[in-house]
């Protein structure tokens, strides 16, 4: 017990001067280690603050923010298209994709995969087929309504998920699919003026980062915000009025010929603005499920033929111009063969000695070509160009043709012949309907445009008023009972118009089938419209008067009376007295 | 006189501290009710274009000439069934 009881009295009487400690001689390695070793902590403290702060905040900054912040997706919506009246034609919805994650869904009961199969419109068999996948993402059907995903949700399986699309509607379907387009399920352009004008239409998505709560809600910005430009509106010139019209004469001269295909084109003559474009057959853009090429194919922009007679005026023009003719000039088409070089081209009728006016209302092939000689490759190519044949055109709308016309040089006498009235040259049927604007406005050419224009464009002048004057008097007595189509008379209006028949090329040999045509202008006394139609390989009737122009004077006379262009032609009307209306008639 | 100053110093320091408590709730709420105001006007330009389509799908010539020739019996205006009414006596 001894050395206790010796600590206890050191500790309770000994200053600390006197304290024996003191006076132990502790070897001089320990005290440095102590002091190393608190060196080494606080350096070690240094580094990891140099650490935290200097070298990785960045990372750490974004670690943090992410357990608030939060970057939106701003949404942009693709513009609407309209008519010229604004009624739309396309227009975006907000839809919602619907995804899964396959083995969560997989374990909900049989009974409600049922209900979820029919809801999404497939059977059970492939909505349980889609789910049998490794993967952690599959989508079951995009583009469903809201209403129908509201009740999806409804059933409240484990793993669906819902993503925010947008669906694009076209309510006027088949009638202006051709013009209007189509987009995809990205939602973008892949026809008509929605792939022409997709930069535009498509809209720019934006994007804001923000503070979120505990709630989801938002509670501050944290970064300037980029806004989302939505698309731009596009305005057609289309009036959906006369596309109406213009569609049901078309189908119903395509149902009734039992024709392969058909189009029709309404340009207002006074601003080149294109009113209506139809095009058969034709597709529904809401439900293309079962779309075929020929569906697909805007034939009044994107196919060429043989436009035949329908280019005869332009070669009579030409000749009236250069004063090498007068409409009274004499031909003598007898008798209805002439041979050039080694071929031999016809009338299908003869005629005997016929003036130039009446070359065009019986439509002479010999009294043209003969014409037509008198003239320079060169001058006779410079028209074809000039009005836009074989030129690619400018219209603004995907995928439109030059067509062909072959340089002058190689002409030989029999080709010049044969073009002087429409064949060994390939057009379509908008550029024969654009160059038919000479005629229809005093002899000068304007562009085409399929977007509403607020100002009327200038226009080139090609042939003198004179000429284009003494044209349309000509062109009035096509569907003179003496021309080749007087079923192209519009009660009530004066018309002006050419007929075309013409061979096919399959092959390039010509096989007996025919495209009717008939380009014409209406009311004659001023035009304010040009249309064209062309039926493709018609059954029963052939000739450009019997089929195409019934469908030039259904839709002038339906489309003038929509216009509200007064009757140029007699007509019954009652005239109303300056003092007003009176009862008694 | 320092102890007075600093007492009122303090009352003011603390009336700031609270104030801007204040402003940033405000702000905030402010901040939520605007959001929820631009959530309803992205829902109603939704509706509205929903309902300019449904107008337009409505409104199809189509349906229109449809419904009236079964519904209302009527037939296409001809040229001999029309008189054009002249505004001006000559």
């Amino acid at each position: 017990m001894r050395p206790t009881s010796r600590r206890a009295t050191a500790n309770k009487g000994l200053p600390f001067s006197s304290s024996p400690l003191l006076a132990v001689k502790l070897p001089a390695w320990r005290s440095r280690f102590v002091l190393f070793a608190m060196f080494a902590a606080f350096l070690a403290l240094a580094g990891r603050a140099l650490w935290l702060q200097g070298l990785s905040t960045d990372f750490l900054q974004k670690q943090g923010e992410a357990r608030y912040a939060r970057t939106l997706e701003l949404p942009a919506t693709r513009g609407k298209i309209t008519d010229r009246n604004g009624e739309v034609l396309a227009s975006s919805v907000p839809v919602k994709a619907v995804w899964a994650i396959p083995d969560d869904v997989l374990e909900a009961p049989a009974e409600k995969l049922r209900a979820l199969a029919a809801l999404l419109e497939m059977p059970e068999a492939d909505l349980r087929k889609k789910l049998d996948s490794d993967r952690n993402f599959v989508y079951l059907k995009r583009q469903v309504e809201q209403e129908t995903v509201d009740k999806i949700l409804k059933l409240q399986i484990a793993g669906i998920e819902t993503r925010k699309e947008y669906k694009r509607f076209y309510p006027q379907g088949e009638v202006m699919a051709h013009v209007v387009g189509f987009t995809n399920v990205e939602d973008s352009g892949q026809e008509g003026m929605e792939l022409g004008m997709q930069k535009t239409l498509a809209g720019v998505t934006g994007s804001r980062r923000v503070i979120k709560d505990r709630l989801g809600r938002i509670v501050e910005d944290i970064a300037a915000v980029r806004e989302p430009h939505d698309g731009r509106d596009l305005v057609l010139s289309i009036d959906s009025k006369i596309q109406y019209i213009a569609y049901t004469y078309l189908k119903e001269a395509v149902d009734k010929f039992k024709a392969k295909a058909g189009g029709a084109v309404v340009v207002d003559a006074k601003t080149g603005e294109v009113l209506a474009l139809a095009n058969l057959p034709t597709y529904n853009p809401n439900d293309r499920a079962v779309l075929t090429g020929a569906m697909l194919r805007n034939r009044v922009i994107t196919d060429t033929f043989e436009p035949g007679s329908t280019l005869k005026p332009f070669t009579i023009a030409l000749a009236l111009d250069t004063k090498r003719v007068t409409p009274t000039t004499v031909v003598q088409t007898s008798p209805g063969r002439l041979t050039i070089g080694t071929a031999t081209i016809s009338d299908s009728h003869a005629h005997g000695p016929l003036t130039i006016a009446q070359v065009i209302q019986k439509s002479s092939n010999i009294g043209t070509a003969k014409v037509g000689l008198q003239m320079q490759p060169q001058e006779m190519w410079e028209m074809f160009t000039t009005v836009g044949f074989g030129q690619q055109p400018k219209f603004g709308f995907p995928g439109a043709v030059a067509g062909r016309v072959r340089p002058y040089k190689s002409w030989r006498p029999i080709e010049q012949a044969t073009m002087s009235y429409g064949h060994g040259i390939s057009v379509s049927l908008l550029q024969i309907a654009h160059a038919y604007t000479i005629f229809a406005r005093d002899g000068d050419l304007i562009p085409l445009s399929f977007q509403k224009l607020s100002t009327p464009p200038v226009g080139q002048r090609v042939i003198t008023e004179k000429t284009a004057r003494e044209m349309r008097a000509m062109l009035e007595t096509v569907v003179s009972p003496e021309g080749t189509a007087p079923r192209a008379q519009v009660p009530g209006y004066r018309v002006g118009g050419k007929t075309g028949t013409a061979y096919k090329i399959v092959g390039g040999r010509y096989v007996h089938d025919y495209v009717a045509s008939f380009v014409g202008f209406a009311p004659a006394s001023d035009p304010r419209l040009i249309i064209a139609v062309m039926v493709d390989e018609p059954k029963g009737a052939h000739y450009g008067g019997d089929v195409a122009a019934p469908v030039f004077s259904s839709i002038a006379g339906n489309a003038l009376r929509a216009l509200n262009v007064g009757p140029d032609s007699t007509v019954t009307s009652i005239i109303v007295p300056a003092n007003g209306p009176q009862e008694s008639m | 006189m320092s102890g007075r100053l600093s007492v009122v110093m303090t009352i003011l320091l603390s009336c700031s501290a609270l104030s801007l408590v204040n402003a940033q709730y405000q702000a905030r709420r402010l901040f939520i009710e605007l959001e929820r105001a631009q959530s309803v006007a992205r829902q109603l330009d939704i509706e509205w274009s929903q309902l300019q389509l449904d107008q337009s799908t409505l409104g199809k010539h189509a349906r229109i000439e449809e419904n009236a020739r079964r519904d209302l019996h009527m037939v296409p205006v001809t040229a001999a069934r029309t008189q054009y009414i002249t505004g001006e006596a000559k």
